[in-house]
């Protein structure tokens, strides 16, 4: 080898290096620049496959058409993960630098980024004769404003397979009504030898929708599990934690799938469209899949969430904006990303969006009349129920993560009893508000309604 | 050199004693390590780095066992080798990744198992609780196995080989011929690599962890690092600085160690 | 005799060394086996569907597909996550390696008071976990506003590489005869040109062996990418690996292929320098 090439090419390694810091110092803006609406660049992180399979694809086709239309705009378009799409952005927000406009999960995962700072109120930059439109805002209602914009409306409702019904000796057009008959149910499909009911807990989402789903059947209001949350309430009591016991026997009388434990939620809602298993619950979205592979009405049930607790919330339903995008406070062109996110309520976008996912638009303008299919029509019903409320959104996201995920994951994967369980998410409330006496400080100023 | 290791070390401990965010640090004194302290997901982190430990025996026994083999001159020793080795040198992002498909409850792992009737054997690799660490040690081993190989091999074929002859001359068996003859040579080289490897398990297996479990599950197969990680995403920094500071406490009695076996071992 | 055991007459040796020697091999087999079949599954699931995948994810993929390996370089911003990790590399590698020849040069050949001392601190921050300057880097890097921008990682990197490097030469140096040296220097030749003319091209292959360990290390490393560059276009593809574990968990080819990518070039530096890893790995022990 020559010698001097070695040095030659450190050189020409030293002046490459140079010219990236150069270039990554160029690519900075010089002076502020002006916010127009039809001229930006937008860097959006979108999440929305894992509840609605197809809206990846919906955002591309909806930003390549906006560019169409507006040519001095580019939208960049990025896919957050489940597992990770809260601690990315805490850590994005904590370097004051990212996208321009964040999805994250409805109420305390938007409203947290909002108390410290990180985002703009959204109904400062979109007028109210646009946001009147759009259902479900209370979800992300705090100090007057409204923080991020509602996409879609998505209901959890419970699906079982007909055929495994009939085979194991049920009614296949009776669906459980109830969790004792649901434990019935269970019981006979797995003495024919069929999976009762499937959901994946690796990630712990599994879990988390069981607290939401049966752990808030024993509440009368939201309010009674904030409290809890602020340390008012004891979360050992079990109005909050008897799900835990549930899911426990749940697992131990072997209804679930195998391989609860090890495979990821989103692989979990596959299983039901899959035939793996005769019962589930999931996402609007994943119904819409399902009924596909399935082969519509005729195969497959749906109905509300079987009645476990006595609380006023367990007849309640459980519809949510799920997630919603909001404008980052470091963003330069908040006006235009609000254009961009008011395009997305469109007619023409909000068809598209239906048409892609087989989800409902949260959109008052959003006709009815599109939808036909039998089940879609079932699940519209049962998604404009007059009380709903998706607990998890209450949880402070840090809290969620360690505790709610977690505490699921201890139970599913058999390493831990309920009262391991109850004591996790004890210690991960204190922690919190140790953590971070500031987000504490402002939940509990937005629970007394400010 | 000193600005990558100087300047984080002091701000880390100084970071230890606040809360809240970058912009708005709270002084809160000792209360972030008593709180760490207290967190029984710290104990199960710290106590997982520990029980990984038991990797270390495995992976440089069943090395220096390749090794040996290796060094009685087989055919083939070098392609072996080279076989062996690769996994090494491979990224433990991309490896945990396939691991954790194939470790799947009803992934090729199980799969493979319960066709050849060993059904029993077949078990939650990431989901149970007790086996999820298992799992991740698992891994670590079958990555780290090929540098034990290499360096025992380069180790043995250094040696002289008038000892090893006039061993066989005394009509030694194989086994008395390693055993008596060969590992005692090169035993500084087994203490150097094993206190390597100890440091390696105990502050260096974030990747096999992240891809391969997360942690789970719960906190299940959580170790130190993890743990930093978590709160650092959490917004919980000075969580995150004060295990840091412990973390550095533990490695330093590690390098006071290894600078110590490393001077036995060059000077023999 | 050392050949007896193996690879000799075979014919000579009693039964007993034909068993021996039989179950040898069938040892090592096995643990090749063992090391070969993860990436065994990851070249063939790569291949295949994820139809293909779910029914049989064993198999051998007798219709190959390169549908995932195809998304994964068309729709997925691999190709540029993979050029963000060969400039990362290479430009650590570089100013690693050359702050690392000038410190070892002034460590062996000089004459500068307090060099063991240096040296020791070279080993002792060899093991310092990068895991616990994470925090204090990361505020730092906020502060200047370099966080989703390489040189953030590429300053980290290089710092935590050269202790390695700083050993690593200096055990090396010092087999370099110290006559020449002092020839050289009676004939009027400064430091540098010492260093230029005398040592660097007697360290052609330890300086190769050298760049390439640190060069994996790099490419390999995933805990700081993920902290340091969280922008999609900055990520480097260990740290947009990991992410796609999540994303595409009901996809399992796709993942798979991405993997496959970022495995390809260590694979194919590993085969064309086998023996420098080799050496390099186990010069990095001590002697």
């Amino acid at each position: 080898m020559a010698r001097k090439h070695v040095l030659a090419a450190l050189g020409a390694v030293l002046v490459l290096s140079a010219a990236i810091f150069a270039s990554s110092a160029a690519s900075k803006p010089a002076g502020v620049v002006a916010d127009d609406p039809n001229n930006a660049t937008l860097t959006y992180w979108y999440w929305g496959e894992d509840d609605a399979p197809g809206a990846t694809n919906w955002i591309k086709k909806e930003a390549a058409a906006y560019q169409t239309a507006h040519p001095k705009v580019k939208i960049k378009i990025v896919i957050q993960s489940t597992d990770t799409l809260t601690s990315a952005f805490t850590t994005a927000a904590q370097t004051k630098s990212g996208p321009d406009i964040a999805t994250q999960w409805a109420t305390l995962p938007v409203l947290t980024p909002a108390w410290n700072g990180s985002s703009v109120a959204i109904s400062d930059y979109v007028p109210a004769s646009e946001t009147k439109n759009w259902i479900g805002t209370s979800e992300n209602l705090s100090g007057g404003k409204l923080w991020a914009m509602p996409q879609y409306l998505l209901g959890i409702p419970f699906v079982w397979n007909k055929a495994m019904f009939k085979k194991a000796g049920l009614n296949p057009n009776k669906g459980p009504k109830t969790w004792t008959e649901l434990l019935a149910d269970a019981k006979k499909l797995k003495a024919a030898g069929i999976t009762p009911f499937g959901m994946g807990n690796k990630d712990g989402y599994g879990g988390a929708w069981f607290f939401s789903l049966i752990g808030k059947q024993n509440l009368n209001s939201i309010d009674e599990l904030k409290a809890a949350m602020l340390g008012k309430a004891k979360f050992s009591d079990p109005k909050f934690s008897g799900y835990l016991q549930v899911l426990a026997d749940f697992k131990k009388a072997g209804y679930l799938n195998s391989d609860v434990a090890s495979i990821s939620f989103p692989q979990g809602l596959q299983l039901f469209g899959q035939k793996k298993v005769a019962m589930s619950w999931v996402t609007d979205g994943n119904v819409t899949a399902a009924a596909k592979a399935l082969g519509g009405a005729k195969a497959m049930g749906v109905g509300p969430i079987p009645k476990w607790g006595k609380g006023k919330l367990a007849s309640s339903y459980d519809t949510t904006q799920s997630s919603s995008a909001f404008i980052t406070s470091w963003s330069k062109h908040p006006k235009a990303a609000a254009q961009f996110l008011v395009f997305l309520h469109s007619q023409q976008a909000m068809k598209n969006w239906y048409a892609a996912t087989g989800v409902f638009p949260a959109d008052k303008r959003f006709p009815a009349s599109l939808v036909t299919d039998p089940i879609a029509k079932q699940q519209l019903a049962l998604d404009l129920s007059p009380v709903s409320v998706w607990p998890e959104n209450f949880v402070p996201p840090q809290v969620d993560g360690n505790a709610d995920l977690a505490a699921g994951e201890l139970i599913t994967s058999g390493s831990g009893s309920p009262a391991d369980a109850v004591k996790l998410w004890e210690r991960e409330l204190a922690k919190w508000k140790a953590q971070h006496p500031d987000e504490f400080k402002n939940y509990t100023k937005w629970v007394s309604g400010g | 050199m000193g600005f990558a290791f100087g300047y984080p070390l002091v701000q880390v401990v100084r970071e230890s004693f606040y809360a809240g965010n970058f912009a708005s640090p709270i002084w809160v004194g000792l209360d972030n390590y008593k709180g760490v302290i207290a967190d029984p997901e710290f104990h199960t982190s710290l106590l997982n780095n520990l029980k990984l430990l038991v990797a270390v025996p495995v992976m440089l026994g069943l090395g220096l066992l390749i090794a040996l083999v290796l060094n009685d001159r087989i055919r083939g020793g070098r392609q072996y080798q080279a076989i062996v080795f690769l996994p090494y040198v491979l990224p433990a992002t991309a490896i945990g990744i396939a691991f954790s498909f194939l470790l799947q409850q009803n992934g090729v792992l199980n799969t493979a198992l319960r066709s050849a009737h060993l059904g029993v054997l077949a078990q939650d690799w990431l989901g149970n609780a007790h086996l999820a660490i298992v799992s991740v040690g698992g891994l670590v081993v079958w990555q780290q196995l090929g540098f034990g190989v290499v360096v025992f091999t380069a180790a043995l074929l250094a040696l002289p080989p008038e000892t090893a002859e006039a061993a066989r001359i005394d009509g030694a068996g194989w086994w008395a011929l390693q055993r008596r003859v060969l590992i005692p040579q090169i035993r500084p080289i087994i203490e150097l690599l094993t206190v390597i490897q100890v440091i390696t398990v105990l502050t260096w297996v974030f990747n096999y962890v992240y891809v391969l479990t997360s942690g789970g599950p719960g906190y299940a197969s959580s170790v130190m690092e993890l743990y930093i990680w978590r709160s650092f995403s959490n917004g919980a920094n000075g969580t995150a600085a004060s295990v840091a500071v412990m973390l550095l406490g533990m490695a330093s009695v590690l390098i006071g160690l290894s600078l110590w076996v490393r001077r036995r071992a060059v000077a023999t | 005799m050392g050949a007896a055991a193996g690879g000799g007459d075979v014919k000579r040796a009693t039964g007993g060394r034909v068993v021996g020697l039989l179950a040898k091999h069938a040892f090592l087999v096995i643990i090749c086996l063992a090391a070969l079949y993860p990436l065994w599954f990851i070249v063939s699931t790569a291949l295949k569907s994820n139809a293909a995948y779910q029914l049989n994810p064993t198999g051998f993929p007798t219709h190959p597909s390169f549908g995932a390996l195809r998304s994964i370089v068309v729709d997925q911003p691999l190709p540029r996550w993979m050029l963000n990790s060969f400039l990362v590399t290479i430009s650590s590698v570089a100013v690693s390696t050359l702050i690392a020849l000038l410190a070892a040069y002034a460590i062996v050949f000089g004459s500068f008071r307090g060099h063991k001392i240096f040296l020791s601190t070279s080993v002792a921050l060899m093991v310092v976990p990068p895991v616990t300057l994470l925090v204090p880097m990361f505020v730092f890097m906020v502060d200047r506003g370099w966080v989703n921008h390489l040189q953030s990682v590429i300053i980290f990197y290089s710092g935590l590489l050269v202790p390695f490097a700083i050993f690593f030469l200096t055990n090396f140096f010092r087999t370099v005869p110290h006559e020449l040296i002092e020839a050289a220097s009676v004939e009027g030749a400064g430091p540098f040109t010492v260093l230029r003319r005398v040592v660097m091209p007697l360290s052609g292959a330890a300086g190769f062996t050298l760049v390439v360990v640190q060069a994996i290390w790099v490419w390999n490393e995933l805990l700081i990418a993920l902290v340091f560059l969280q922008d999609e276009s900055a990520r480097t593809l260990m740290s947009g690996l990991a992410q796609f574990q999540g994303r595409y968990s009901t996809n399992q080819p796709l993942v798979l292929a991405g993997a496959l990518v970022s495995i390809a070039p260590v694979v194919l530096l590993y085969l064309s320098g086998q023996r420098f890893f080799v050496r390099g790995l186990t010069a990095g022990i001590g002697k």
